[in-house]
């Protein structure tokens, strides 16, 4: 498991490369496009509920901001503080920048402790001939350089919307779970699904993570190996379900959203307090209320489905999240951090107004999965779709929007192709996955 | 996609599969006569398109073309030579020449009791911003402030309110003209435009606001529309504007007005608008004699990036100047494809297989004429072209990017326009055909949106949609995903197949984990490819350097551009590595070829189903070339160990395509062929480049960064040393 030569300094390059084009003057070019900046974590509406608040009216009036007041409170001075001669929102620029910076480093840390954790584990079930057999990747590395050097993450980050942020919440709490911490854990955790809601479905893979640790062999062969050696074998040990760190997440998430909840009420006293919060953020997540395209596929349906059927359909967009939660963390519940990944993936498909920011997360966190994925059947096609989704769906935008010649169905034909790519990409992945943990039930066998 | 299961397939032959997945692993295996019947099929159906085409039909009722008695009589028509008389009484001598003729246009036409205003514009120059198709939005263009303040025009705007309109639709008119050496049929044009004005100040039928445009073509036709519409749409803030005029003191300001006529003194400073504009009409009389009895009449309708006008706009214009006013309607066509030999034989065969089927059975009746099918040939042939090539045909463009409908209509006498007494005829037709059309768009509820947008012409008369273009193209088009597909499926079976070798002959070394990644082994491969379209990246920016240096000619920019092309190419490999360099297992080595092969065909594919997108007739152009060098291209190398005389063909033919699908020697060529070698030099290619990158054309993106990278990488793949 060597490192990644010069690692250093393609981080330090991507991070120059954003920094080049941030000094660009490109007035909100990349800003204003659907693809990036959804309702949710544009910039342009947080300085614009900033401004609201500033005058001493409530940030959600007027339907502009739909985020959290803590980032309000956080960002908005950043929005209004001009700096002589340069671009606006240089700072907010900065800021995202450190976050995809930080974002990277703690995939990094992740890689390595999954990976060290995975490699003990196979030693424990003398399985450590695969790793030997052959040159395991730094799983790590790659994964932060993927984050790092995707164009939707440079995208993202350029083109003003909040995105990084949430992201590096997530990670945080991944991270967190990985290295047993349930206070960062908890913090990263609450503050991913205050911003954004979809990411509390990540309490499972997190748990999961808490409890059994970090990535492991199916539990079957533990199971198999004290059998054959028939005596307390010490391996098992260490795998049952410790409940001891869960309880500590579960009291510290208690009173990190205890806390944001409080300093949600102060800074909204005002002005409709919790409720209002509520309503306008949440509300507006799930009840689709704005049509506007987007990369999803949601913003097409509810502008066609009659009105007095919105609720039901509303009622089974969201359950079809839900449903698919429980299958696979019934069946990938010995790989938490994977798990995460395919939840990921599952609601940035779903979710009412997706951006270029989620598939920069989850592409991300193929890479950390990059030794047991090297089956994938479909790679090739994914890239390849990939990039012709990227490239296709600013085209037929423009086709729609400016020339006048296309309609809003081109558009949303990209925008299926793409759901249609989200989805091969989790059932490609997961099934190489389970053909690995195969692989590693007929290698224990023929040992044993 | 169908990768994988050719590899399921092949693991477990039992297993029944679906139908689907059969088809698919048949096609695959079977990818090269696919290729080849696809692509034959491709540009068969391409020939075929004058055959398919279907005659216009007008498809909005509201437009009703024709329902109404023309009003524009004689009267109007002495009102038109009145004006033309005064106008080419002007002396061009006098140094204020120039301002003469919008004096004049906005006495006349403050005497009707129009709204008329001056709008004066500064001549832009020529930039490089090859990217701003990207930028997407006309709104966002950003105004050279620096320009002197000696080059400007002034455009004459008059608005006629409408009596039954709320104020929110316009209609537009454009007669341009050279106000600083005017002719006689430019005068003609504005004459009969001034009749036609004046005509509709009276009417009580007009419910959208009139605008006529005298655009000043002294810095070109289409600057100058530009200008008008670019102030038209951009709001102006009282600040900037009081700065604007500040800036070019009143002395270029025409200062006589004042003394003329008192009330039009606050006119020049105050940009009126009407509505947003529904359709919009640019006409020109040229005096050019044809062979034809009748009076002609062209239609130019390509906008930039081969954007159409709504097909109703020429329907209605078509069926009124045939069916009302008899005049003889021309699009452009290719002269030099008439003579043509092959197309002769092309279309007779086309004939004779229409004949055959007739006897066959009398209800298939799909041949035309083989002197119709060179005609239709001759027509489409120019509408792509221009579609191509992606620069407007006419000022009309300039609407299109506002999403305007506009078309240029060049109306032609058939005899002189000197012999005074045949004009009034010819103004009475032209002014009946203009005010047609113009009540036709009137009745219009909503903008045009029911006819195609997407279309070729091959007669003034008929068309072929998107959905039967699209066809052939898709044809030509669908060997590249399937011999990508089948290049890399052959790869995944035979590392199967190494790895069970490899699994016989050594039992202890754990199975699957022999070769790490060998699903993405792609990836060095997409590398290669990456940094080729970087590349390409590069060689677009790179004139932007090269307008900046002083004092060169065409031939020296484009050995400019060249050189520092290629050493852009040597440096990127110098950073990032050259394609050669990767070590690999000599086991792999024979394949690295095919997957580098794979990945190029791959992105290729993506490319031109991107350019269809965008700008149909350069994808079109651009597969014919590009298909057949990308199916062909294996290194030569391997083509020399197979027979000789198959390694002599394929070398030859691989030489060939890759030669000529160099996008310059393929310009050169075709100019050379239709305008003779001798006038032919390497500087023309500069030329050209620069008149696409100066009218935003997506085909310079096309060109720069898919196509030439491909080339790149095809001429990669004949050197490979496998």
């Amino acid at each position: 498991m060597e490192k990644i030569r010069w690692f250093w300094v393609w981080v330090i390059a991507s991070l120059i490369f954003r920094l080049v084009f941030i000094y660009f003057p490109n007035d909100f070019i990349l800003g204003s496009r659907a693809e990036i900046a959804t309702p949710l974590t544009s910039l342009r509406r947080l300085a614009e509920g900033y401004w609201l608040k500033q005058s001493s009216m409530s940030p959600y009036a007027g339907s502009m901001y739909h985020g959290s007041p803590l980032l309000l409170s956080l960002l908005g001075p950043l929005t209004v503080l001009g700096t002589n001669g340069q671009p606006s929102y240089l700072l907010c620029s900065l800021l995202f920048v450190v976050a995809d910076f930080v974002t990277a480093v703690l995939i990094r840390e992740t890689g390595w402790k999954l990976q060290m954790a995975y490699s003990d584990r196979l030693k424990s079930l003398n399985l450590d001939k695969v790793l030997e057999s052959s040159d395991i990747l730094p799983a790590g590395d790659i994964a932060s350089l993927i984050y790092l050097w995707n164009p939707l993450t440079i995208v993202t980050c350029l083109g003003l919307s909040t995105s990084p942020i949430e992201n590096l919440m997530v990670v945080l709490s991944l991270y967190g779970a990985c290295s047993g911490l349930a206070p960062l854990t908890a913090f990263g955790w609450v503050t991913a699904s205050h911003l954004s809601l979809y990411p509390s479905l990540l309490v499972i893979p997190v748990i999961f993570l808490l409890g059994y640790g970090p990535e492991s062999p199916p539990r079957k062969l533990y199971l198999q190996k004290t059998a054959s050696s028939n005596g307390n074998n010490p391996v098992l040990g260490d795998h049952f379900f410790s409940w001891r760190p869960v309880i500590y997440f579960l009291l510290w998430a208690t009173i990190w959203s205890s806390y944001f909840l409080f300093l949600c009420s102060i800074s909204l006293k005002q002005y409709g307090g919790l409720p209002e919060m509520f309503k306008r953020t949440y509300g507006f997540i799930l009840t689709v209320e704005d049509l506007s395209p987007n990369i999803g596929v949601l913003w097409y349906f509810f502008a066609e489905v009659f009105e007095f059927f919105r609720d039901f359909f509303l009622i089974v967009i969201h359950l079809n999240i839900l449903f698919m939660i429980l299958p696979l963390a019934i069946r990938l519940n010995h790989r938490p951090c994977f798990l995460a990944f395919v939840y990921i993936a599952i609601f940035s498909m779903l979710k009412s107004y997706p951006s270029s920011g989620d598939p920069a997360l989850y592409l991300a966190l193929v890479g950390l999965f990059v030794n047991e994925l090297a089956d994938m059947k479909f790679s090739f096609f994914l890239f390849c779709g990939y990039v012709g989704v990227a490239l296709l769906s600013p085209v037929m935008h423009n086709l729609w929007i400016w020339r006048g010649t296309g309609n809003a169905n081109f558009y949303f034909a990209t925008a299926m192709g793409y759901a249609c790519l989200q989805i091969i990409l989790v059932v490609d992945s997961v099934s190489a996955m389970l053909q690995h943990d195969r692989m590693l039930q007929k290698l224990s066998r023929a040992q044993s | 996609m169908a990768e994988s299961e050719v590899n399921e397939a092949s693991k477990n032959p039992k297993k029944p599969q679906k139908p689907l997945i059969r088809v698919v692993i048949y096609i695959i295996s079977h990818s090269s006569l696919f290729s080849l019947i696809c692509c034959i099929a491709g540009i068969v159906a391409f020939l075929l398109l004058p055959i398919l085409a279907k005659n216009t039909y007008i498809s909005e009722n509201a437009l009703m073309p024709g329902s109404a008695n023309p009003m524009f009589s004689g009267h109007e028509t002495i009102e038109a030579n009145q004006l033309v008389k005064e106008i080419m009484s002007i002396n061009p001598k006098i140094v204020a020449a120039g301002i003469e003729i919008p004096r004049l246009l906005a006495q006349h036409m403050e005497r009707t009791g129009a709204e008329v205003y001056c709008h004066k514009f500064h001549a832009q120059m020529n930039q490089f911003h090859p990217l701003q198709f990207f930028s997407a939005s006309p709104y966002t263009l950003k105004m050279q402030e620096n320009s002197s303040c000696g080059s400007h025009g002034i455009n004459s705007v008059g608005i006629i309110r409408a009596p039954r309109g709320d104020g929110k639709e316009a209609i537009v008119l454009v007669t341009p003209y050279n106000s600083s050496k005017i002719d006689l049929s430019e005068a003609l044009s504005l004459g009969l435009a001034y009749s036609i004005f004046s005509l509709l100040s009276r009417v009580n039928w007009l419910a959208k606001d009139f605008v006529w445009l005298a655009a000043d073509s002294r810095y070109g036709e289409y600057n100058s529309v530009a200008a008008w519409l670019k102030d038209y749409h951009t709001p102006v803030f009282v600040g900037l504007k009081e700065f604007d005029t500040d800036t070019c003191a009143e002395s270029s300001y025409p200062h006589d007005w004042k003394e003329h006529s008192t009330t039009a003194r606050s006119i020049p400073d105050v940009f009126g608008r009407a509505g947003t504009i529904a359709a919009a009409l640019v006409f020109k009389v040229v005096d050019r004699q044809e062979t034809t009895d009748k009076d002609t009449l062209n239609i130019y309708s390509e906008a930039s990036n081969g954007q159409m006008p709504n097909l109703d706009l020429i329907n209605i214009v078509h069926y009124l100047a045939v069916h009302k006013q008899g005049l003889h309607v021309k699009v452009e066509k290719f002269y030099l494809l008439l003579n043509s030999a092959w197309l002769r034989i092309v279309g007779e065969i086309f004939e004779l297989i229409g004949k055959v089927a007739k006897n066959l059975n009398p209800q298939w009746k799909f041949g035309i004429p083989a002197a119709d099918y060179i005609e239709g040939t001759a027509t489409l042939a120019s509408s792509v072209y221009y579609q191509a090539l992606g620069i407007p045909t006419g000022s009309h463009g300039a609407f299109r990017d506002y999403q305007v409908d506009a078309i240029t209509l060049e109306i032609s006498p058939r005899v002189s326009l000197n012999n005074e007494a045949r004009r009034p005829e010819f103004l009475l037709r032209g002014g009946r055909l203009i005010e047609g059309v113009i009540r036709s768009v009137n009745n219009l509820l909503e903008k045009f949106h029911q006819s195609f947008f997407l279309y070729l012409m091959t007669s003034s008369g008929k068309f072929v949609s998107v959905g039967v273009y699209m066809i052939g193209f898709a044809l030509l088009v669908s060997p590249l995903p399937v011999a990508a597909a089948a290049l890399y499926s052959g790869l995944r079976t035979s590392d199967s197949s190494l790895n069970t070798n490899k699994h016989k002959a050594n039992p202890s070394s754990t199975e699957a984990y022999g070769t790490v990644l060998k699903s993405w082994r792609w990836l060095h491969a997409a590398k290669v490819v990456f940094v080729v379209h970087l590349w390409g990246v590069l060689v677009s920016l790179v004139p932007c350097l090269i307008i900046q240096l002083p004092e060169r000619t065409p031939t020296s920019s484009m050995l400019a551009w060249v050189s520092l092309s290629i050493l852009s190419l040597v440096t990127l490999y110098g950073i990032l590595g050259s394609p050669y360099s990767y070590i690999i297992s000599p086991q792999y080595q024979r394949r690295e070829w095919e997957i580098l092969k794979a990945v190029m065909i791959a992105v290729a594919s993506i490319g031109l189903g991107l350019m269809s997108i965008i700008n149909y007739a350069t994808a079109q152009i651009g597969a014919v070339l590009m298909v057949p060098m990308c199916l062909l291209a294996v290194p030569l190398r391997h083509i020399s160990r197979s027979g000789m005389s198959r390694a002599v063909l394929l070398t030859i033919f691989n030489l060939v395509v890759a030669f000529l699908s160099f996008p310059p020697v393929t310009m050169l060529l075709i100019k050379g062929f239709s305008e003779g070698f001798d006038s032919v030099s390497v500087g023309d290619f500069w030329i050209w480049a620069q008149s696409l990158w100066t009218w935003n054309s997506a085909t310079y993106l096309y060109l720069i960064l898919i196509h030439l990278p491909c080339w790149a990488l095809c001429i990669h793949i004949l050197l490979h040393p496998c």
